[in-house]
């Protein structure tokens, strides 16, 4: 068991692709870490290198504190489960498992004894001599898993395991994965594109865009507290609202210009965020669904909106919600240098299934004021400080 | 009428075709068995049963000795092709290297060139390296024509294996021979299936080439040796109709075994 450790890797395919830019991560020993990203963010391309089945453009990758850049893949001690999991066709279960042992010279009594170990663990032992063809998705996916789990290696590599599964079984692998890691206390990288793995699954999660790590962090900071815009809308189900917004003074300090409505921001939101001064382009405000709450009655930190569409989920109604005027048109928001960005500005909010909002209702709402959410309007970074 | 009936006659329909299909298809090795069993008045007269042709056929060509010879051609070129066709299907397929798209092109586009076209070619060449008296001229010449489309065949293949599966093999600790002999090999069963068995029938039934490469009589191929046979002043029809049921049961013996893999590997790539 070793930690992992990436400093300044970068990926160039061709004269000038640059799948991986200067990627610099540390694993810890035992560390579960979930690389997350929409599709080309690299984060493929960053488990393979760490593989050994990519090579290395630039910067340089440690295992257990050896720099692997130049170390063959059989020789770097790590083991992969593949998005499609890869089983050997033509050899059993027990054969497949045991089959990185046995080109390793082991005695055929000991890959016996530590193949069963695994199929123990993996609930697999009544499927040992079956070929992968005659198992279940699932079973093929524990199978993958058992052909790692087997060699004890140094690193678990996992390359979207579960995107294969239908929901349930996702489900169900998701924490068997957790589960078995904790378990063997191995170092694991798990590239996933799905945010809720990420969330659920891992210690720490590594957000990737464009091959750029954009944030690296337990995920409830990851949650809370968002470095960026894209990592704000990228995390969560449904994602933070963002909208661009300018600033106004007020009596109390400022207040967010919502077209023609204006909301308070509490004056803690100064002295912890480096807002931009008033008059200055804007910002871009975050607020997540949740945080978005349906009021009876008008109240000096509500707002306006209309219901534009509602989407009920059972346990939940997701509704999409329209800023409105004094007119009750959609709002228009003046940006920076006077330039108009026309966007009739969009809310999510969750409310509760039997919540009786309709298509075309004005609704007045209030925002969370704990959890209000800025970023600078053209770098899209966070604006609190001290992150 | 009922559906149930349309579908019983449409059945036996189908049954009498197929049927009237293999009784054509039959009639030639028919023909072909009881010709055999004939003595050369008895085939002229119509009637009779003797075993005197195939005591001809043994005695007048040696017989086993071609079948031999046959088939140490046969299985050698068929070796040499595998052994070249195998790894660069593989390569082609699955590694990245400089001008590989050419270098494919320039071997596939090589099965389209007929044997008569570079024969004499050939020829000049084998007879230039004194290859021409026994099997090794002709086992070159038809692995190097059978072996285009041998790279042609596995390297469509392998493009349907996952890259997944190799890379597992990587990372479980096999070089790229390793990943070959141990993962790639047994998956390619039925594409091995296909070249052998299109391999062999070609092979084994041509004459051309055995009859230019192989010059030493006591090396010939069983093809050349019924040439001879038919090609004395007088031919003896039913002991022509032996050899030829020696010369076809070997070819039959192969496609039958490798049948169920022909399909397989014939129509391999149409489904991915």
């Amino acid at each position: 068991m070793a930690e992992i450790t990436f400093d300044g890797v970068t990926k160039i395919f061709g004269d000038d692709i640059r799948a991986v830019d200067e990627l610099s991560l540390h694993v810890d020993d035992g560390e579960f870490m979930v690389l997350v990203g929409p599709s080309g963010c690299g984060k493929t391309t960053a488990l393979r290198m760490l593989a050994g089945l990519e090579d290395i453009t630039s910067g340089s990758l440690s295992i257990g504190g050896t720099v692997v850049n130049n170390v063959l893949p059989k020789d770097r001690d790590v083991a992969m489960v593949f998005q499609n999991y890869a089983l050997y066709p033509h050899m059993t279960v027990a054969q497949n498992m045991g089959f990185a042992l046995k080109i390793r010279g082991q005695s055929k009594a000991e890959v016996a004894k530590k193949v069963g170990e695994a199929a123990a663990i993996l609930r697999l032992t009544e499927y040992l001599d079956r070929r992968p063809k005659a198992l279940s998705g699932g079973q093929r996916q524990r199978v993958a898993m058992g052909r790692a789990i087997v060699r004890s290696p140094q690193a678990f590599l996992m390359d979207e395991p579960l995107s294969n599964l239908d929901a349930q079984l996702r489900v169900e692998m998701r924490l068997e994965i957790a589960r078995i890691q904790r378990l063997l206390g191995v170092a694991t990288v798990y590239v996933t594109h799905d945010q809720i793995e990420a969330m659920t699954m891992g210690d720490r999660v590594a957000v990737m865009r464009g091959g750029r790590l954009q944030q690296c962090d337990t995920p409830q900071d990851l949650y809370d507290h968002p470095r960026n815009e894209f990592v704000a809308g990228f995390m969560g189900s449904p994602p933070m609202n963002l909208l661009r917004v300018g600033l106004e003074a007020n009596a109390d300090g400022i207040a967010l210009v919502l077209g023609s409505q204006r909301l308070d921001v509490p004056t803690s939101y100064c002295s912890s965020h480096d807002l931009p001064t008033v008059d200055g382009p804007g910002v871009v405000f975050g607020i997540r669904p949740e945080d978005v709450e349906v009021l009876d009655a008008s109240s000096s930190d509500s707002i306006m909106t209309r219901v534009e569409r509602r989407e009920a989920l059972g346990a939940e109604i997701l509704v999409h919600l329209s800023l409105v005027d004094a007119e009750g048109d959609n709002a228009v928001i003046v940006n920076d240098s006077g330039a108009f960005v026309a966007r009739p500005t969009r809310l999510v909010a969750k409310m509760g299934p039997r919540s009786g909002v309709a298509v075309g209702d004005q609704i007045q709402v209030r925002l969370n004021r704990e959890h209000f959410h800025f970023f600078d309007a053209d770098s899209g970074l966070s604006l609190r400080r001290n992150q | 009428m009922p559906p149930k009936r349309q579908r019983k006659i449409g059945r036996w329909i189908l049954f009498g075709s197929m049927m009237v299909v293999a009784v054509i298809m039959l009639y030639p090795f028919w023909i072909m068995i009881i010709t055999s069993l004939k003595s050369e008045s008895q085939f002229l007269s119509g009637g009779g049963f003797s075993w005197l042709s195939w005591s001809t056929l043994t005695s007048v060509i040696p017989i086993g000795q071609e079948v031999l010879s046959s088939t140490i051609v046969c299985s050698s070129s068929i070796l040499i092709i595998l052994c070249v066709g195998l790894p660069a299907g593989f390569a082609f397929s699955k590694l990245r290297f400089r001008m590989s798209t050419v270098v494919f092109l320039v071997i596939v586009s090589a099965m389209m060139v007929p044997l008569q076209a570079i024969l004499m070619p050939e020829f000049v060449n084998v007879t230039k390296l004194g290859l021409t008296g026994g099997y090794f001229g002709a086992i070159l010449v038809y692995a190097a024509l059978g072996t285009p489309f041998s790279v042609f065949l596995f390297s469509t293949y392998f493009r349907g294996v996952p890259d997944e599966l190799i890379e597992a093999g990587i990372v479980d600790g096999l070089g790229y021979f390793g990943v070959t002999w141990r993962l790639i090999v047994p998956i390619a069963v039925p594409a091995i299936a296909t070249v052998t068995v299109l391999q062999f029938i070609q092979i084994w039934d041509d004459l051309l080439v055995g009859l230019l490469f192989i010059q030493n009589t006591s090396e010939r191929p069983i093809t050349v040796g019924l040439a001879v046979l038919s090609a004395g002043r007088t031919t003896s029809i039913p002991a022509l109709m032996a050899g030829s049921i020696v010369s076809a049961v070997p070819a039959m013996v192969v496609y039958l075994g490798f049948q169920r893999y022909l399909v397989k590997g014939l129509t391999m790539g149409i489904d991915r």
